[in-house]
């Protein structure tokens, strides 16, 4: 339902963007966006037409704000949270791991429930989400809610943070659905399951991208077993 | 009725190559059915449903108090503003044709009255320099210059079940019906000058409604007429799907 609802509402989004695929102030020039005025393509958007899509847009939103707020509660309760937020030396895990992927490192770093990759990336995800969502609110309602659109640096700027912050979810959800598929199918079922086979996780089978589709010769070696 | 047990079983392990079929197929239908469609029509009711409880949500939130402002160093649009109209010419009143222009202000109130440009440029004035907030998204400030829509309602003695307004051109059939608390919001201007000058043929000469609280389409150019109603009206792109509150 959330993968349905994020591309409904990237679309619709696209598609509002692109009655005026710009962010400069009418009279003004806009710094930072190197596309002004070039409409995103037609495929990319959903809704038909600015209405239609703005129907879309402001129905679905509450869709992912309630999931968003049942995400963020089951969470919390489970304590699940702490898998996630930063600490101390994730970014330096994060490097080790991406070297790995980068077939740079030869064996798969230690890692807790999920690697230091991942960790960033689903500590980034909320982060960005509430972004998206309060940026939205300040360019519904720049009149009503000024200080809101104010905090953003205006509605111009409020605007343009909205669409960077879409960009990040986006990025970070493509790259998130490859490597399920790439690094880990074997996950998949937990998606909806959540039960999950820890002989089969990738620091066990030391996984990298597309790892189960080598030949078994060419894969790299397991490191030895440490006791 | 039988039941296949073993496809059950099947379907429980989950082989894998089975289920990226599927959930690959499905996200790539999900895909394809977005391509720049307008969705399925059987979600009209729901996309419709969600609007009216935002309308009641967005009507919770104004405040009178609400005020908008220039942000510091925002430089006017001047000639950039765009000019709209749904005529296929820029509308302009024929005085041969259909005598003095004059603006005609009725419905629920105690005292309806029909005043000329120069009866307007009478009454108190005020000028704002404020947002224009597009559903396009783009914004571009302007000082407008013309009467409070307040004083105009005091002048004409609004009753009390009055609880829409609705402003009607000569553009064609333009119209578009508000909520009376935006009309009555202290940035809300029967506007007939635009940066200092007197407003031009392109942006809604004579005279034309206009706030920073409703987004461009709901502010009508080349008005005739304001109309006190006890219900709302719809309006021209309101009736067209654009949704009927409009509010910023």
């Amino acid at each position: 339902m959330n993968v349905v609802a994020i591309i409904i509402m990237v679309g619709s989004g696209l598609r509002i963007f692109n009655a005026y695929p710009a962010f400069a102030r009418k009279g003004e020039m806009f710094c930072c966006y190197p596309f002004e005025h070039k409409p995103i393509p037609a495929w990319l958007t959903f809704g038909g037409w600015l209405g239609g899509a703005r129907h879309w847009h402001f129905a679905m939103m509450w869709v992912l704000v309630v999931n968003g707020l049942i995400y963020l509660a089951f969470v919390y309760l489970h304590g699940e949270w702490r898998d996630l937020v930063p600490r101390k030396g994730d970014i330096r895990d994060s490097w080790q791991m991406a070297k790995f992927y980068a077939f740079k490192r030869k064996d798969h770093p230690h890692q807790g429930k999920h690697n230091a990759l991942q960790k960033t990336a689903y500590f980034l995800m909320p982060v960005f989400g509430l972004l998206l969502v309060l940026t939205g609110i300040a360019i519904w309602k720049p009149v009503q809610l000024a200080w809101l659109t104010a905090l953003f640096g205006g509605y111009v700027w409020a605007r343009y943070w909205h669409f960077v912050a879409m960009v990040v979810i986006v990025v970070l959800s493509v790259v998130h659905v490859f490597m399920v598929f790439a690094v880990d199918p074997y996950s998949l079922p937990s998606m909806f399951t959540g039960n999950y086979d820890e002989k089969l996780s990738p620091e066990a089978r030391n996984a990298r991208p597309f790892y189960h589709l080598f030949p078994p010769r060419a894969r790299p070696a397991p490191p030895p077993e440490v006791t | 009725m039988s039941i296949d047990r073993r496809k059950i079983v099947t379907l429980g392990g989950i082989d894998r190559r089975e289920f990226l079929t599927w959930s690959g197929g499905l996200v790539s239908a999900a895909f394809l059915a977005a391509c720049d469609s307008r969705g399925p029509k059987a979600a009209d009711r729901l996309l419709n449903y969600a609007e009216r409880k935002n309308r009641g949500l967005e009507r919770a939130l104004f405040r009178h108090t609400s005020m908008d402002k220039v942000q510091r160093g925002a430089y006017d649009a001047g000639n950039k503003l765009p000019s709209y109209f749904v005529s296929d010419t820029v509308p302009a009143w024929d005085e041969s044709a259909r005598g003095k222009w004059a603006l005609e202000v009725s419905g629920l109130v105690a005292n309806p009255v029909r005043l000329s440009l120069e009866d307007l440029q009478r009454l108190p004035r005020v000028s704002n320099r404020v947002n224009h907030y597009c559903v396009e998204g783009w914004t571009a400030v302007e000082t407008w210059t013309g009467v409070p829509f307040t004083e105009l309602a005091k002048l004409v003695r609004v009753a009390p079940d009055a609880h829409y307004v609705d402003f009607q051109s000569f553009d064609d059939d333009y119209h578009e019906s508000w909520d009376i608390e935006s009309a009555m919001h202290a940035q809300t201007v029967v506007a007939y000058g635009l940066d200092g000058k007197m407003l031009e043929p392109a942006h809604g000469a004579p005279a034309r409604v206009y706030s920073p609280v409703k987004l461009g389409y709901k502010n009508t150019k080349y008005l005739t007429k304001i109309v006190f109603m006890p219900e709302m009206n719809g309006g021209y792109w309101s009736d067209q799907g654009y949704e009927w509150y409009g509010g910023v």
